[in-house]
């Protein structure tokens, strides 16, 4: 079971211009890779493709021997629910729901939250928030914010984590604290992490680095 | 998505509320008119129907027309008459004819209660110095009590008096006023031509109604006697077992012979005219109000979707799907409507048994109960919910829609720049 990006093509916008370029490669099941590159070199584009939510101009992904494009909406909805966490650069977290409450959104969406509860609980002890479950986002800082929000990405315990630049709005401290969170849920829990960075110590952290110059694959 | 779109809606409380209140307005206002309109209106229909008879037979009624008269001048000579002149004019009856073949049918018909016999004539009271004329109405007193609720309205004296014969005759309250008579004593009654004929005032009624008010009852024979016309019969009053079918045996009857048959609602189809048109008004004025917090709901979701973009793309990511991102925002509009409804309802029902408090009419002996008359039908209640229903329906379709169609890549991508 794998990842495959299959002569990937993805053009945005208008004039419509090419931002990435034939793109090909394969990510096995419990590897950490890195996609690195520039500022605009396409790497949040990429991420979004591996990960269901944007789709292909030319070529295909497959994920699991699925052809991810020829899958059906409600396919797509259960497997990103049970299959798939998601860590962006800003938290999303609802702002109307404590901390656990988001952290059990996924598996409220499965008819899980009962079962899921203590996990979640679990995760959030493991993250250093064990007396603050039922604070509001606001409540917390931001480091707290995206632990919240990392929890709420593995409570499923997906096969496949995606980050978009998780660090990214952090300072080193806390930067520190959420790369540890993802390389152990890579290590302990065997999770496929694909992870954006432009950060060159956490890139070196991932066994593997996907680099990318101007909408194409250099290094991989 | 109840638990989140309840969480949504805490969230934003001075908005929630504004939009329930234009709900709850809306709903509130349509029961407490309504059931002030409908309270009056009911009392007003039962009167109708208890007091007065389901359907009157009465004298026929004829209008000539332009060409009524060609058969009987030129038989079938022309296909076509050309009148100078044309014909105008009534070719009435005074009376029914032949009564008693309508007494052998209403006695034989199971839908009939009873019937009673009138002969109605104009006649001048006159007392002293005062004289008034009125109608008098001839009747056997043991039928017409059948027929109508008059035996309830009497105030002094019996109703089955007049049955005892011998000229006499009960009262309307006002016409008793007008002569300035008392119950014993005689007064005088004389039709166009003929001289004055002493009769016993035995009764009075007061029914509340000055019109009804202002005439007599007499036994039938005698006011055959009176007016010199033996055994004649200008009307025929008839109650039926179920007055909801009268106006529907009233057209069958109205076919059997030249006379003409009304039902009550046929008689009064002026009252019925105007309750139409009252609802009209009804349904407008509370349609506006509905429209108006459906607009506000509509606002107030719209803006929320524009605010949640955020929380839309994330529910993508963790799996949630389109229909759950719709029923999320539409549940709010449901939640709202059904919130508001229910308080809507409650506070008309309240405030309509307040209504019922208010004294209003003129006590017992006049029309009305002496409070407002209130409704409390069902359908009221069912109508204002339906109506609230589907104003936060409507409002909430648009704003889930456009939820719904919002894409997390496009959402996520301008969130990262
Ligand atoms: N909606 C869009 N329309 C047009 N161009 C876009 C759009 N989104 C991104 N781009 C362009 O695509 C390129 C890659 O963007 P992105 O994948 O966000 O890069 P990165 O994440 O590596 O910084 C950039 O040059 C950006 O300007
Ligand atoms: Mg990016």
């Amino acid at each position: 079971m794998s990842l495959i990006a299959h002569k990937v093509h993805k053009t945005l916008g208008e004039p419509p211009t090419k931002v990435l370029t034939d793109i090909n490669f394969e990510i096995k099941d419990g590897e950490f890779v890195a996609l690195t590159g520039r500022s605009g070199s396409g790497k949040s584009t990429l991420l979004y493709l591996l990960s269901s939510l944007d789709t292909p101009t030319q070529g295909y992904i497959e994920i699991d021997k699925h052809n991810v494009s020829q899958m059906t909406k409600l396919e797509v909805c259960k497997f990103r629910n049970e299959q798939m966490g998601f860590v962006f650069q800003f938290h999303y977290l609802i702002a109307e729901l404590s901390a656990l409450e988001n952290v059990l959104m996924p598996a409220k969406k499965a008819g899980l939250a009962d079962k899921k509860k203590n996990y979640a609980q679990d995760l959030l002890k493991q993250f250093g928030l064990a007396d603050k479950p039922h604070r509001l986002p606001r409540q917390l800082s931001g480091g707290e914010q995206q632990r919240v929000a990392i929890a709420r990405a593995l409570v499923m315990q997906p096969k496949y984590l995606f980050a978009d630049e998780p660090t990214g709005s952090l300072d080193s401290h806390n930067s520190e604290v959420v790369m540890n969170i993802i390389r152990e849920a890579n290590q302990n829990l065997g999770t496929t992490v694909i992870m954006v960075t432009h950060d060159v110590g956490f890139a070196k952290q991932a066994r593997r680095q996907i680099h990318l110059v101007d909408g194409k694959v250099v290094s991989s | 998505m109840t638990f989140l779109a309840v969480k949504y809606l805490l969230a934003r409380r001075r908005q929630t509320v504004l939009m329930l209140l234009g709900i709850f307005f809306g709903t509130a206002a349509y029961v407490a008119i309504s059931g002030f309109m409908l309270g009056f209106r009911e009392y007003l229909v039962e009167q109708l129907i208890n007091n007065n008879a389901h359907i009157h037979i009465q004298a026929r009624e004829e209008f000539l027309t332009n060409h009524s008269l060609d058969h009987s001048f030129y038989k079938k000579a022309y296909d076509y008459i050309f009148w100078s002149t044309p014909p105008s004019g009534r070719k009435d009856s005074a009376i029914v004819e032949n009564p008693q073949l309508w007494y052998e049918r209403l006695r034989n018909d199971p839908r009939v209660v009873a019937y009673s016999p009138q002969l109605t004539t104009s006649v001048i009271f006159s007392k002293g110095k005062a004289t008034v004329p009125a109608t008098l109405i001839g009747c056997d007193p043991l039928q017409q009590t059948k027929v109508t609720t008059i035996g309830e309205y009497i105030t002094q004296g019996k109703f089955s008096d007049l049955a005892v014969g011998g000229n006499r005759v009960i009262l309307g309250d006002e016409l008793m006023n007008r002569l300035g008579a008392r119950v014993s004593e005689n007064i005088f009654l004389s039709l166009a031509n003929s001289a004055p004929i002493p009769f016993k005032v035995v009764g009075i009624y007061k029914t509340g109604n000055k019109l009804a008010d202002a005439s007599a009852y007499g036994a039938i024979g005698d006011v055959q006697r009176v007016s010199k016309s033996s055994n004649k019969v200008n009307e025929i009053a008839v109650k039926l077992v179920d007055h909801s079918q009268a106006s529907a045996i009233a057209s069958t009857w109205a076919k059997l012979g030249l006379e003409k048959v009304q039902s009550w609602d046929q008689v009064n189809a002026n009252i019925f005219e105007i309750f139409k048109i009252q609802d009209a008004v009804r349904f407008l004025s509370i349609g506006a109000i509905m429209v108006v917090a459906a607009f506000g709901i509509y606002n107030v979701l719209n803006m929320t979707v524009m605010q949640k973009k955020k929380d839309v793309a994330i529910l993508h990511s963790m799996g949630y799907s389109t229909k759950d991102i719709v029923s999320l925002f539409f549940t709010q509009g449901i939640i709202l409507g059904f919130t508001g409804v229910i308080l809507g309802l409650s506070f008309g029902y309240v405030f309509c048994l307040y209504l019922q408090t208010i004294p209003f009419g003129g006590g017992p002996t006049a029309v009305g109960t002496g409070y407002l008359m209130v409704s409390f039908n069902p359908a009221i209640y069912v109508q204002a919910a339906g109506l609230a229903f589907l104003a936060a329906t409507i409002a909430s379709v648009l704003p889930a829609y456009a939820a719904g169609k919002l894409t997390p890549i496009e959402i996520i991508r301008s969130g990262a720049e």
